[in-house]
């Protein structure tokens, strides 16, 4: 179970990807997406039909089902997180970073005891994280900031959906999770020691794209991008209407996006130029995540990228 | 000055603004504006609680006005207003038509258990008309709306029917009804097709009527989780709670605590159908559907300034200036070409029509086109008479080389299509049957997309060079053949052209004969040609040598020819051989003056010479004598022997006379045995005398004739000359004769002179 799974969890069984996993990378750009807020916008464009016939997205339950589709070869590019973009391309499909979908700001937290009240009161304590996703990277982050080794804490790898029972249980004096756990940790006593929005601009969410894709089929990527951006715009101009429509999608109350949409920023088209340029935000993190990532043991190889980022397919202006 | 004046009196007003508005005292009774979007009645029930708890809080009076959207835009411009609650788009029209503090707060509605501060738009028709299930069902139905200026009521339905592609706006099928219930009663009632009306109307009419929601099916039905009411288009903000400028800011501050401050169970929100107030939503979304519907406040076209569109579409203007330049100096290059074109097709047009050699086209081997030459050459009327027709149909039916005019004709043609130029002489027949010559040219006009080619025949009339040509011929015929000799030859005199018979003439090669002289008269040499230039032509004859020796004799004439511009460029000299004409002309003078037999001058010739041998005498003063000599027993010889012994007897006798006489005298014979001679310079009667003695002896002299001896004598009479009387030649041969006569009767063989008779 990984990172930003939750929301999509219930319906997840509901999308199928049998008729789209077949399409020929010639053809439309077949995009894997899965539920998350930072991800509507897509949804959006889908459903309002600003999605041309060059884009097919396909709709995963996970971000494993994306990395799974772009090392197979059946997507052309998909939505994931910067460190999951660094993972499949050190598993050998080149990637390019073509837009920043949402950059977390206050989404991924840690939750901890209320004796804990500094970072540095982290040192043996045990910590639930699911290492295999981007709450690894947090802690990782966190450990960074608080100034201690991964060997001064007691790791305990579990997945976020059972963390709340660990809690509980009194197995665990600290988590680093998402909402709508750590909300309910919250109830439970704990407090909000640490998140994303202490570290910002660390945690992309980004569209990215193969190498090939790119290269060979351009026209649907920035078409793509094209349809990310106007679905933005509604999904910032007209919350009143997107809140309601995403919560359907989702299956939740629109109150709690409300909640996720304060937990992330969405950076509109001037700011993904800014994030995008070369040796720009995305890179530099990119470069120093698959640093920390390889120094962890996460990743075997460092993907050797010269050029991760390409502005080049953003839109001149939302239509 | 002035304007430090103006500056002092500016400082001054302002200074007593300020002081007004810092003194002026908050107002005894605030007035609250509500749009009136369900009949005033509910309205009033349901917003004056509201109304008296926000007196209580702000410890003013505050006092609720219902209103249409009308009677609220012009209590707003008279400033009657100090707040109003209205819905968004009548709000966005309020704001562009006066400055307003901005929002305060946004409503949020109840919803039995839950809230809302999101608005959408309601579609709906009856639940019985199945005609209608989808927004495609619209078109062309009456739609009953309460107004424009309805963000749930109009402008969020027609903004959802157009991404579906329907723009109801244009169909023109919309009634506005002012209010959302009169809407819901059109529907029902079925004057109209569907209505559009806001969320949360329908629920609220429900409440009143239970069993209302099954008579009516809401149309493109939007599944939100957690929106509570029905709705059929995206959602909007909810409406905006505003304070309009004049109020004082202590009491919107007041007033917006007071709205913050409400719980959804106080009664004030529980009789309004709310829980509360929000802080004031984004009203973005709502500006940005009134400027895609372009309805007022953005019903106007924005001014585009021509740097805007530059500045935006550079590269398209760019590419549209360049592409229209191009194609601007395209069409001019076109009408220039084709302008140049015309004017050439005219000019050629013209040419081939004024050209005055007759030329026509040919296409699929009848004539196309055809020029007024060609129309005269052939006497017809008008081109249109040649048009339709064939080469065939002008031509008779043979040519003069014998060939069938329409058998050469086709593989002429043939020829031709194949790509050759074809030249031939060719014989033409007019309207009126007469011939005509022509020199035909057909040649191919190639064009690629004719399978067919055009050819072009032009026509040179070459009747006159024909019959020139014919009289040339027959001329060089009169030339080659004529038995004369004709040469023609330079102004000099050489010869340039001569035919066979000067050849045979003259014997000389013409290869000889060319660059020189013609055979010329001795004396006169090529001084004939001057008396030829003077006065046209020279005549003559004259002797001359044939190239063997032979001489002859040529008659010529010599012609003078003249050039162009009168002067003698050439001599036409033709001459015959006249020598066998000049010998034959010899002959008849012979035979005319002497004596066939013995050669000797006659009777005639006699006369003349006696004539002249007087006039010589006369002038010399020399004597002459007259002799007439008769030959004695000559008829016996002539019939003892025969006619040829006579003439044998003659023959000698005559010889031997001649041979008496000197070479000056003359001896004739006068005819028979009758003879006369003149015998010249008679100086003595003496020697005279003796002559005739000699004469005598000679006649006495035997002849050997027919095998026979036979002597004959002579009787001989004389007279001399001059006389005393002047005496012609008649009269002396007389006296001669009378002279003979006495010889005879004296005895024959004698001689006698003459004298007078004594008388």
């Amino acid at each position: 179970m990984q990172r930003r799974d939750f929301l999509g969890f219930s319906i997840a069984a509901g999308f199928s990807m049998a008729g789209l996993a077949g399409c020929s990378k010639s053809g439309p750009l077949v995009f894997g997406v899965h539920p998350w807020i930072g991800y509507e916008p897509l949804y959006l464009a889908k459903e309002f039909g600003w999605l041309p016939t060059s884009v097919i997205l396909s709709s995963g339950s996970t971000s494993g089902d994306s990395m799974r589709g772009l090392l197979s070869g059946e997507l052309g590019g998909a939505a994931l997180t910067l460190d999951e973009t660094i993972r499949v391309w050190s598993q050998g499909t080149e990637l390019v970073v073509v837009a920043v979908a949402d950059v977390s700001a206050g989404a991924d937290v840690l939750v901890v005891r209320p004796h804990i009240a500094e970072l540095a009161a982290l040192r043996n304590q045990r910590i639930a994280v699911e290492l295999n996703g981007v709450s690894g990277i947090l802690l990782l982050k966190i450990l960074e900031v608080a100034g201690l080794a991964r060997g001064d804490i007691i790791t305990v790898d579990l997945p976020v959906s059972q963390h709340a029972e660990a809690w509980a249980g009194g197995e665990i004096d600290a988590s680093v999770c998402y909402e709508p756990t750590a909300s309910a940790l919250q109830r439970e006593g704990g407090v909000r020691l640490f998140d994303s929005s202490d570290i910002p601009e660390t945690i992309f969410d980004v569209l990215v794209v193969t190498r090939d894709t790119a290269n060979r089929n351009p026209g649907a990527v920035r078409d793509l991008v094209a349809a990310h951006f106007t679905g933005l715009r509604h999904l910032v101009r007209s919350m009143h209407d997107a809140v309601y429509r995403v919560a359907s999608r989702q299956g939740i109350e629109p109150v709690n996006v409300r909640n996720a949409l304060a937990t992330v920023m969405l950076p509109d088209l001037a700011a993904n130029q800014r994030y995008l340029v070369a040796s720009g935000r995305v890179e530099a993190m990119a470069r120093s995540l698959s640093r920390l990532m390889l120094s962890e043991g996460m990743i075997r190889s460092e993907p050797g990228f010269q050029r991760l980022c390409d502005p080049a397919f953003l839109p001149r202006s939302v239509p | 000055m002035n304007a430090r004046w103006r500056s002092l009196l500016l400082l001054v007003v302002f200074v007593t603004g300020c002081l007004t508005a810092t003194i002026a005292p908050a107002r005894d009774t605030l007035t609250f504006g509500v749009f009136a979007y369900r009949p005033e009645s509910i309205m009033r029930e349901r917003y004056e609680p509201l109304v008296r708890y926000l007196a209580e809080q702000v410890g003013a009076e505050v006092k609720l006005e219902v209103l249409s959207q009308e009677n609220m835009s012009r209590a707003i411009a008279a400033n009657r207003l100090d707040f109003f609650l209205t819905n968004p788009s009548h709000f966005l029209l309020i704001r562009s038509e006066r400055s307003l503090t901005g929002v305060l707060a946004t409503l949020v509605r109840r919803a039995g258990d839950t809230s809302t501060a999101s608005l959408g738009g309601v579609i709906f028709t009856t639940t019985g008309r199945d005609d209608i299930s989808g927004l495609e069902d619209l078109r062309g139905k009456n739609i009953a709306s309460p107004g424009v200026h309805f963000l749930g009521g109009f402008q969020a339905q027609t903004l959802e029917l157009l991404e579906a592609g329907i723009d109801i706006r244009r169909m023109n099928r919309v009634r506005f009804v002012d209010t959302h219930d009169r809407v819901v009663r059109s529907v029902l009632s079925g004057d109209s097709d569907a209505g559009f009306i806001r969320t949360t109307l329908l629920e609220e009419m429900a409440l009143a009527s239970p069993g209302f929601l099954s008579q009516v099916k809401v149309l493109n039905r939007q599944t939100l989780a957690g929106f509570p009411y029905l709705v059929s288009t995206r959602l909007y903000p909810e409406w905006p709670v505003v304070a309009l400028p004049h109020v004082d800011e202590r009491d919107v501050r007041r007033i917006a605590s007071a709205l913050f401050a409400i719980e959804p169970e106080d009664e004030a929100a529980v009789a309004a159908g709310i829980t509360g107030f929000s802080p004031p939503a984004d009203y973005q979304s709502v500006e940005y559907l009134a400027r895609t519907l372009r309805v007022p406040p953005y019903d106007q076209i924005p001014q585009v300034t021509w740097v805007d569109v530059l500045h935006q579409y550079r590269i398209w203007v760019f590419t549209i200036v360049v592409l229209v330049m191009l194609l601007f100096s395209g069409a001019l290059w076109l009408a220039r070409s084709r302008r140049q074109l015309a004017t050439q097709q005219k000019r050629l047009k013209r040419l081939v029509g004024d050209w005055p050699q007759p030329a026509l086209l040919i296409r699929d081997g009848v004539f196309v086109n055809t020029n007024r030459a060609a129309v005269d050459l052939l006497r017809y009327a008008s081109n249109a008479s040649l048009h339709g027709k064939s080469l065939g149909v002008f031509s008779p039916e043979i040519q003069p080389d014998g060939q069938l005019s329409r058998q050469k004709l086709e593989q002429i043609l043939v020829r031709v299509r194949g790509g050759y130029v074809e030249q031939c002489e060719w014989v033409l027949q007019r309207s009126d049957r007469s011939e005509v010559w022509v020199d035909m040219t057909l040649a191919p006009v190639q064009d690629e997309r004719e399978t067919e080619p055009v050819i072009l025949c032009s026509l040179y009339d070459i009747t006159r060079r024909k019959r020139a040509e014919q009289r040339q011929r027959l001329a060089a015929s009169v030339f080659d053949h004529a038995r004369e000799a004709i040469f023609i030859t330079d102004g000099h005199g050489m010869v340039i052209d001569a035919n066979d018979a000067y050849r045979e003439i003259t014997g000389r090669a013409l290869n000889r004969a060319i660059g020189r002289l013609p055979p010329l008269p001795l004396e006169e040499g090529s001084g004939v040609f001057a008396s030829a230039r003077h006065q046209g032509f020279w005549t003559g004859e004259f002797s001359c040598k044939h190239q063997n020796g032979e001489a002859l004799v040529l008659a010529m004439t010599i012609s003078s020819v003249c050039g162009d511009r009168g002067e003698v460029s050439h001599f036409v000299g033709i001459f015959s051989d006249i020598s066998r004409l000049k010998e034959q002309e010899q002959k008849l003078r012979v035979m005319a003056h002497y004596d066939s037999l013995t050669g000797l001058p006659n009777r005639v010739l006699f006369s003349d010479r006696l004539q002249q041998a007087m006039a010589l005498s006369r002038r010399q003063g020399g004597k002459l004598a007259v002799v007439y000599i008769d030959l004695d027993e000559f008829k016996p010889v002539n019939d003892a022997f025969g006619h040829e012994a006579g003439d044998q007897l003659l023959i000698e006798i005559a010889s031997r006379m001649r041979s008496v006489l000197r070479e000056e005298d003359t001896l004739a014979r006068l005819g028979g045995d009758e003879f006369a001679a003149i015998v010249m310079n008679v100086q003595q009667a003496d020697a005279l005398e003796g002559l005739l003695v000699r004469l005598l002896a000679r006649v006495a002299e035997p002849v050997w004739v027919a095998n026979h001896s036979v002597e004959v004598s002579a009787s001989i009479g004389y007279t001399l000359f001059p006389q005393t009387d002047d005496l012609d030649g008649d009269q002396l041969l007389r006296q001669a004769d009378q002279a003979m006569y006495q010889a005879k009767h004296q005895g024959r063989n004698r001689y006698v002179g003459f004298s007078a008779p004594s008388g």
